[in-house]
């Protein structure tokens, strides 16, 4: 298999008031295409900030990222919207959906972004018989027009990824999607995400601190301190 | 597409948002409703003066007015040729007028004004404010009717009496005496009374009362001169300056008796009023006839318009509708305020969602447009609304008016006070489009800052966002 995504010493800090306060010391990761890797580590390890960095939410003090073997860490700013957009699919811990929209206009939102109005309502039959294939994929067919605030945990991060595969990303970034979760439904979404990865063969970068869950990904990357500190195939 | 989806969500599901824009919808109803109702007062004002004071006036400099009265007025004719409808000769002077009421002698100072009742009804509007004590409207003459004369204490003696006997004689001097040949017009609010809790006025000089005005003679030792009148009718034109001090006399006898002529058409005049007709530039015939007056008399006319010979007064009432627009539009820039600041608190609030829109992909400009285009919304929902509630204030402002005095029991718009028998509004499309488009121009500049603040947030600190 191919890398479809790699960083190269990686270096990121944010600043504390006028001090900077290193989180990245040089990280070097390499994703295949179709992998499933989760990254473990301490609570301030650095493993969001990763995530964040790769997912081009945030940018990197230096290092490089590369995106089947395209640099794509020193782009414009449109570019990044548009690789955030179109090339990754966010999931995150407390789900994020915007609770002015319904289940299906929250799937549909990265393809309103997409288009502009006149393009997004050429296509709406289209993208919303897609969200409400995804959404049917992920067991909420029947929940397409309530509130975020009436869906249950489980329900809204279902819904997340659902929204995170609306726009077809190429690689999907999850953050700690089981930390709000009971046991249940967290191995449910699990469940979800494994069968995604295997059935689309969606490369797939997952942080966690609970072992239990990286044990289902493929790999397994520690951080400490900001460093990779081993690379482990996980237990399967 | 999302952000037009998200402005009309929060729109709906926003009301803390649509209370600040309530300040925005009371200030354009508010501008609206005052606009209308200075805008009809200033235009029946205008419209009055106007028809007080004629197109053009050429007036002489001197108090006792200028002679070649006909040579003056062939030469306006001639300048004027094809552009004047009608023209008219005035005298004026200030005087007294003092009258018996009751046991009550009533002085008032007034401005004498000799007219042709005829030639004076067709420069302006005149006739149309002649009425008599109940309002009904009377002709434009100072001829004494002889029932007046028979009414009189002395006249009805002389009904019984015998014309061959000598007491005959002397009751028709009386009868003379008590109601003189030269009819006047006084203004009403000069002689007449607006007795506290009353919707009537009270004329203190009705019909047929004689009436005694004292004026200046010309020349350079002045003395004063005395004549009676009797009353025919009352000038109500509705602006209280003229309704209080204008008393109107036969031209002849007035220049007769301040020694301006023989009684006789001719003599010695103030001024002449001249109507146009339609269409006329009213500026340029004044230049021309103020030039070719000059050429021939230098220094001894003055031309004027209304318009310029009102202009204290015009720009005045301009500029309490300036002065009380902007204190009014204060209103609606303070709710600018109210919107900003309920704006900044939204942002805060939705810090979280601008952080999940930008990681999905969401472009600055794109967060920005969503509290730009909220701020237009709320500026259109409030301006909208404020702009159909004044309108339908202005057209229904009577039928308020009404609603109020019964409530209060009193009238609120007396019209007796403003002789006016509704409130006359005047709505002008442009001023309303400049008072909403205002209102919208805040409402959008008051969520720039926001809408800025918005667009800025980084994503991660937004997502982290506690």
């Amino acid at each position: 298999m191919s890398i479809h995504l790699s960083a190269e010493g990686l270096f990121k800090s944010y600043r504390k008031g006028k001090s900077p306060v290193p989180v990245l010391h040089g990280v070097d990761v390499e994703v295949e295409h179709g992998e499933f890797v989760a990254i473990v580590g301490a609570s301030g390890s650095g493993k969001s900030t990763l995530l964040h960095v790769l997912g081009q939410l945030d940018a990197p003090d230096s290092g490089q990222i590369h995106l089947d073997g395209r640099r794509i860490d020193h782009v414009s700013e449109r570019q990044r919207d548009q690789l955030r957009n179109r090339t990754f699919g966010f999931i995150f811990q407390f789900y994020h959906l915007l609770p002015e929209f319904t289940t299906l206009e929250n799937v549909l939102s990265p393809l309103m972004i997409r288009y502009g109005m006149f393009g997004y309502l050429a296509r709406k039959q289209q993208l919303e018989q897609r969200a409400k294939g995804l959404l049917e994929r992920v067991g909420l067919g029947h929940r397409l027009t309530h509130r975020p605030c009436e869906l249950s945990g489980g329900e809204m991060q279902r819904a997340a990824i659902a929204r995170a595969l609306a726009s077809q990303p190429e690689v999907l970034l999850a953050d700690e999607p089981t930390g709000n979760l009971d046991a249940a439904n967290g191995q449910s979404v699990l469940d979800l995400l494994r069968d995604l990865n295997r059935e689309q063969g969606l490369t797939m970068i997952m942080v966690t601190h609970d072992p239990h869950v990286a044990a289902q990904a493929d790999r397994v990357i520690k951080l400490v301190d900001g460093r990779v500190e081993e690379w482990a195939p996980a237990l399967m | 597409m999302y952000v037009y989806l998200l402005c009309w969500r929060y729109l709906r599901t926003r009301y803390i948002a649509l209370a600040s824009i309530i300040s925005v919808m009371l200030g354009v109803a508010t501008m609206i409703v005052v606009n209308a109702v200075m805008a009809g007062f200033s235009d029946t004002m205008r419209d009055r003066l106007h028809g007080i004071l004629s197109d053009v006036v050429v007036e002489g400099n001197s108090f006792d007015g200028f002679d070649h009265a006909d040579e003056v007025e062939a030469l306006v004719r001639k300048v004027g040729a094809g552009r004047i409808h009608a023209l008219t000769r005035t005298v004026e002077t200030p005087g007294i007028l003092s009258f018996q009421y009751g046991p009550e002698t009533f002085t008032r100072p007034v401005q004498v004004i000799g007219v042709d009742p005829g030639t004076r009804a067709e420069v302006g509007s005149f006739a149309e404010f002649l009425v008599d004590e109940s309002g009904e409207p009377v002709k434009p003459s100072f001829e004494v009717d002889p029932r007046l004369r028979a009414q009189s204490n002395a006249g009805q003696l002389l009904e019984n009496a015998d014309p061959d006997e000598e007491m005959f004689t002397v009751l028709q001097q009386h009868a003379k005496q008590e109601v003189p040949d030269s009819g006047t017009i006084l203004g009403f609010a000069a002689v007449s009374h607006h007795a506290p809790g009353s919707m009537q006025d009270l004329v203190l000089a009705p019909v047929g009362t004689r009436v005694a005005l004292t004026f200046p003679s010309v020349g350079q030792s002045i003395e004063p001169r005395r004549d009676y009148f009797t009353t025919l009718g009352y000038f109500k034109s509705g602006m209280s300056e003229y309704d209080s001090s204008f008393v109107f006399v036969p031209i002849e006898r007035l220049q007769f008796l301040r020694g301006m002529g023989d009684g006789k058409r001719g003599g010695l005049i103030n001024a002449l009023q001249i109507k146009a007709k339609d269409g006329t530039n009213l500026d340029l015939l004044a230049t021309d006839l103020a030039t070719a007056l000059w050429g021939r008399w230098p220094t001894r006319f003055r031309v004027q318009t209304w318009e310029q010979k009102q202009g204290p007064l015009l720009s005045a009432v301009r500029l309490e509708q300036s002065i009380l627009n902007i204190l009014l539009f204060f209103i609606v820039a303070v709710a600018g305020f109210g919107i900003l600041a309920i704006f900044s608190m939204i942002v805060v609030e939705k810090t979280r969602d601008i952080g999940v829109l930008k990681s999905l992909g969401a472009s600055t400009s794109g967060v920005r447009s969503i509290f730009l285009g909220y701020g237009l919304s709320l500026g259109i929902v409030g301006s909208g609304v404020g702009m159909l509630g004044g309108l339908l204030f202005v057209w229904n402002i009577n039928t308020v008016e009404g609603w109020l005095s019964r409530i209060l029991g009193h009238k609120v718009f007396d019209d007796t006070i403003y002789y006016f028998n509704s409130i006359p509004t005047k709505v002008d499309p442009w001023t309303v489009a400049w008072i909403v488009g205002g209102a919208l121009l805040i409402a959008t500049v008051a969520s720039v800052w926001p809408a800025q603040r918005a667009a800025s947030l980084h994503p991660v600190r937004a997502l982290r966002f506690e």
